[in-house]
């Protein structure tokens, strides 16, 4: 269920993110995971993170259907699990004017899609859990 | 044996550069490779690094630029004053953790926790260390692409860029070819120079935006699985005797292969990402800028140790300046290096 203002914020300095002909591809610098978004999902991306209120984003025309509660809810729920969000209590910013007419002109359902193919990378990036006092090799063991 | 933390990280890179550089006088061997806008020095002992460091690399012989100067010690215990590799004490490890903090110390750094192996870099000074347990204990691709992070440090200082793509020409333009292990470059860069395109590298090319964007070589080193290597008939034509590498693929030079010598430089007109198509023939269609981002930009970035913000603003600026593609491959090389050298003449013109 949503509150009375739903204003959300880049989680933290390692999400960063460009914009390509309107579409965004987001990056965790601290995982390397990367994110990329459908047309009406990088829309309602850059809406999200620069502070608009997600409750004025529903009822808009997006990728050939009506944005709703529900599907917003889902794809907010998302990005929050993935990191990329969290809840703000910033005041909220206007809506672009130009966000309902890029939005309408979107053909995609809200999506967002993790490229984590980067395992044969790990080799020379690696990151370990181990036991102090003893130090890598000494992989922590779960308790 | 001293362990590292995050807290005394820059004091030991700035412990080690200091050692080093006391060490001078001891040094066994040096040897001086001219690269773009780059004279790197590096002080090496004999054996397979040494090796790596004559023929490796792809000598910018023309470059008219004066040269900046940087001075890399490729040093162990065995050498006089230079002390045993430290090892990393701290409960928590991570890549991006350790480039952080060295770089609000103004310095860059990578350690490889398997072999004790540590590069540090001094950006400001040009003076790197690269520190190991005695003269072989390295990963094992670093003969493949020798002293790339200082490469990459060095070069990311100026703002140019270490980019994990290959490359295929012809008259001076050219396509970037992008995508992750797997997706088709270096076969794809094979076939092209078997049939008369040229290449300035197939993994590490180096980049700069600067007045378009140009590629430049850095490394010579071409690699390909068995499978990949026989289709191309290069067993006949190279009568390879060495091993398979660490990955089990066969490496050669550009120079074995290539119709020309490398040229200085490919003025980049499209960003290519190919991908094993399944038909026969090859076709290339237009993709999303974002598409071709995603497969440009990670690989790029986590193969570098550091500067993973400016890398993902760099590829993202690359990206925009040029029209992106997917390029279907198709199963003959010959047919694969037809179809983009049309590519080319017909975007050139």
């Amino acid at each position: 269920m949503m509150r009375d203002c739903e204003v959300y914020a880049v989680a933290n300095r390692d999400i960063v993110f460009e914009s390509f002909d309107g579409e965004a591809v987001v990056l965790n610098l601290a995982n390397g995971k990367y994110f990329g978004f459908s047309d009406s999902g990088s829309r309602v991306w850059q809406a999200l993170s620069s502070g608009v209120d997600a409750r004025a984003l529903i009822g808009l025309t997006a990728g050939g259907s009506t944005l709703g509660a529900a599907e917003l809810e889902h794809f907010i729920s998302q990005l929050l699990e993935l990191g990329l969000l969290v809840p703000s209590e910033a005041a909220a910013r206007p809506l672009p004017g130009e966000l309902p007419a890029e939005l309408a002109g979107t053909s995609e359902p809200l999506t967002v899609s993790t490229h984590d193919d980067l395992a044969d990378l790990i080799i020379v990036d690696p990151i370990h859990e181990v036991e102090e006092p003893l130090g890598w090799p000494a992989v922590k063991q779960p308790s | 044996m001293p362990r590292v933390t995050l807290e005394t990280l820059p004091d030991y890179a700035r412990y080690l550069i200091t050692a080093a550089e006391e060490a001078a006088t001891h040094y066994p061997g040096t040897r001086t490779v001219r690269l773009p806008r780059l004279e790197l020095t590096a002080h090496v002992a004999p054996g397979v690094l040494a090796d790596a460091l004559g023929h490796a690399f792809v000598e910018a012989e023309d470059d008219l630029a004066e040269p900046s100067t940087c001075r890399i010690f490729t040093v162990h215990p065995g050498i006089g004053g230079i002390p045993e590799p430290a090892r990393w004490g701290d409960a928590h490890f991570t890549e991006y953790g350790f480039a952080e903090r060295l770089a609000g110390a103004g310095l860059r750094g990578h350690y490889f926790h398997d072999l004790d192996f540590w590069q540090v870099y001094d950006p400001e000074r040009r003076i790197g260390v690269q520190l190991m347990t005695s003269p072989d204990a390295f990963p094992p691709w670093e003969p493949t692409a020798p002293l790339r992070a200082f490469l990459h440090w060095e070069y990311a200082a100026r703002g140019m860029r270490l980019t994990h793509a290959g490359t295929l020409g012809a008259n001076g333009k050219g396509v970037l070819l992008a995508g992750a292990g797997g997706a088709g470059k270096s076969g794809t860069v094979a076939a092209g120079l078997l049939n008369g395109l040229d290449s300035v590298g197939d993994d590490y090319v180096l980049i700069d935006l600067a007045g378009g964007v140009t590629a430049r070589p850095l490394f010579s080193t071409l690699k390909q699985d068995p499978q990949g290597f026989a289709r191309l008939g290069l067993k006949q034509r190279l009568r390879i005797q060495s091993p398979l590498n660490w990955q089990g693929k066969h490496t050669f030079h550009i120079a074995d292969i290539a119709p020309r010598p490398v040229p200085a430089a490919l003025d980049i007109v499209a960003l290519v990402v190919p991908h094993i198509g399944g038909g026969d023939m090859s076709s290339i269609v237009p993709v999303s800028r974002r598409d071709a981002m995603i497969a440009l930009a990670p690989s790029g970035i986590m193969q570098m140790p550091g500067e993973r913000e400016s890398g993902f603003r760099f590829f993202g600026d690359l990206t925009r300046q040029l029209p992106s593609y997917r390029l279907s491959l198709g199963t003959h090389p010959e047919e694969i290096a037809g179809t983009l050298a049309d590519f080319l003449t017909r975007v050139v013109s």
